[in-house]
């Protein structure tokens, strides 16, 4: 009889989720299923609002990416108003998008994701976490801490505040960078340059040491897209989009993000709030493609700064040949190269005058009732699609985030990693952190792709093909 | 590894969190903006929607800190009880308790100060900008309290 493995909840994950685990009558793992079991239904209450209002609800998503809403949203209503906003605006609203960026994927590394592997996949979950990480690596915990405090530093320099900063508008933003402010940014840089190399020492042993992780942590052919410059450099918050595969070739580039609708589908499932999006070129689920760190490494031929290039070249070979680098354990790294790259753009900004303009708004009534906004965020490309009536009232909001696209890709993550640990009936201990692990490369964020709030405890099912729950466990 | 202690912890830290469209959720950010505007000399004020964990680093630099946060179903009236760090065995994703940021300010940045968590009673935490009356009433009690405690003149209640 087939079985049927569920972890739920799911730890150290924004959110909560449980996953499937579905056994065939040999008792070998055929598929796996993440779910999402949570509903926020933020798309359908905005419906209604005027779309100004936007900037400042959607970053409410999310306590970790904010930012990411935010500027996805103001774009949108810079679409519906038609304007092309000042460069100064587009320079600070790409200012406060690094500073998401490094302070987002130093939390993942070093509070969520290190003491898995620092402190080892069978140390108790109890003492596998931040403190766990202090009592082993006090200097390393702080150095994290800070590197974030460095992110939120930059956010908090533009938007007055940390979370939630109701700064960046249709039309531009609402302040410049004031000489203080680039005085105090510029003060953290030493700094961040020092712990960014003490985590790709670390990293890069890890690297040495999880072989075997990183051949089994979901290591799969599949898409992977990005935003782009036009001759293929890293892109975080302009540019179009490109997709590549597996092999490293492109697939299709230059995509207009505003048109993602052509290129882009939305499959459903009963059993997750997730939504699946997939290439629509190649159909569901074999449209299945990645996005973030990994994702926009894949995609980029250059990161566009001189370190950052260099880490990148050594990120490429571990592909073979020009093959893309397909192992989303390797999330980590590239997470460590595009910090890398935001602090070399935050130090090339702060030279900018620009920075200092009081050009920074353009206004415009509704000239068109259709507005896409799109960005970088930390987890990957963000999709903010607003159609609005005359009055400029939300008829309809679509939002795609980072986490729904890469579902089907942990689904293919947790079925690989359970295949090689299940045999039989038993959820074995080990399987069970490695598959927490494997979704945790990801650094999903459940609230923003469900649109959910809470932790993220994990669940986990062994279901047979009658549907039977063979064996369960939940912690967290 | 040895924490790096901080100089010398000094001043009192109100960190007023919660969230501001929430009506009465947004009551500790709120105390803390009006306590900011006070420039009291040696006391700072942060307001915020969540603890983050790198809040710890400026908790571990003040000598005393006052969590301030709006409680529902509990008593009516305005309350201060001291803190002491979380179990250090405690989970902590993007967000903190009071309790996991002083272990974290502890562990880390060398220093937990002496700490108090001062709930204010919310009335109505529906969708809003505006505190209740009942709640608005409660930011008095709050602000007398952070001044008492900031000349020296503590007001103890019962550990957490």
């Amino acid at each position: 009889m087939s079985q049927h493995i569920v972890i739920d909840p799911v730890t150290r994950i924004e959110g909560h989720a449980k996953i499937s685990i579905f056994m065939d009558d040999a008792g070998n793992v055929s598929d796996a299923e993440f779910h999402v079991v949570e509903f926020r239904g933020f798309e359908k209450f905005c419906e209604g609002r005027p779309y100004s209002e936007m900037p400042g609800i959607t970053p409410r998503i999310c306590g970790i990416c904010p930012v990411s809403h935010l500027l996805a949203s103001a774009k949108a209503g810079d679409a519906i108003m038609a304007v092309s906003i000042p460069p100064a605006a587009d320079k600070l609203r790409r200012l406060m998008n690094l500073g998401q960026i490094i302070q987002s994927h130093a939390l993942s590394f070093f509070h969520l994701s290190a003491p898995d592997f620092l402190l080892g996949w069978d140390t108790p979950q109890a003492k596998r976490n931040v403190f766990g990480l202090i009592a082993a690596n006090t200097d390393l915990a702080r150095a994290g801490i800070r590197l974030r405090q460095f992110g939120q530093e930059i956010i908090a320099v533009l938007g007055g505040q940390k979370i939630h900063p109701a700064w960046a508008v249709p039309g531009g933003v609402r302040s410049p960078l004031t000489e203080a402010g680039r005085t105090r940014i510029r003060a953290w840089l030493p700094e961040a340059y020092a712990t960014t190399k003490i985590a790709f020492d670390l990293f890069k042993k890890t690297m040495d040491t999880h072989k075997k992780e990183i051949q089994i942590f979901g290591n799969f052919p599949s898409l992977f897209m990005g935003l782009v410059e036009p001759d293929g450099t890293w892109e975080h918050h302009g540019g179009k989009i490109r997709f590549t595969d597996s092999s490293g070739s492109i697939i299709a580039d230059q995509l207009d993000p505003q048109k993602y609708y052509e290129y882009i589908g939305e499959s459903v499932q009963s059993s997750s709030y997730l939504k699946s999006p997939y290439y629509t070129p190649l159909g569901f689920p074999d449209g299945m493609y990645r996005v973030g760190p990994l994702a926009r490494l894949n995609v980029a031929e250059q990161m566009g700064t001189p370190k950052a290039d260099a880490e990148l070249k050594k990120f490429k070979k571990l592909g073979r040949g020009r093959s893309a680098v397909t192992s989303s354990f390797l999330y980590h790294y590239a997470r460590l190269i595009e910090i890398l790259a935001c602090i070399e753009r935050v130090e090339a900004a702060m030279d900018d005058a620009d920075l200092l303009s009081e050009e920074l708004r353009a206004d415009a009534g509704i000239n068109s009732l259709r507005g896409v906004g799109v960005s970088e965020a930390p987890r990957g490309t963000l999709f903010h699609d607003y159609t609005v009536d005359r009055d400029g009232l939300l008829r309809k909001v679509n939002l795609i985030v980072a986490t729904g696209q890469n579902n089907l890709a942990m689904n293919q993550t947790v079925a690989q990693i359970a295949r090689y640990y299940v045999k039989g009936n038993k959820i074995p201990e080990p399987m069970l952190n490695r598959v927490e692990h494997g979704i945790r490369c990801y650094d999903p964020c459940l609230s923003c792709s469900t649109h959910a709030v809470g932790q993220m405890p994990l669940h986990v099912q062994l279901i047979a093909p009658d549907g039977t729950v063979l064996n369960e466990i939940a912690c967290g | 590894m040895t924490p790096v202690l901080p100089k010398s912890p000094s001043g009192l830290l109100v960190i007023g969190y919660g969230n501001t469209l929430r009506r009465d959720d947004g009551v500790g950010p709120r105390v803390a903006d009006a306590i900011a505007a006070l420039a009291l000399p040696g006391v700072h004020a942060l307001a915020c929607p969540l603890l983050t964990p790198e809040l710890a680093d400026p908790v571990s630099r003040a000598r005393v800190a006052i969590f301030v946060d709006a409680a529902v179903d509990a008593p009516l009236e305005v309350q201060m009880r001291k803190l002491a760090p979380a179990d250090t065995s405690q989970i902590m994703a993007h967000a903190a308790s009071p309790a996991t940021l002083l272990a974290l300010a502890r562990d880390v940045f060398g220093h937990a100060p002496e700490a108090w968590l001062l709930t204010i009673p919310a009335e109505d935490i529906g969708i809003g900008e505006e505190l209740s009356a009942f709640t608005r009433r409660g930011v008095e009690s709050a602000m007398e309290e952070i001044k008492r405690l900031g000349s020296g003149e503590r007001s103890p209640g019962p550990p957490l």
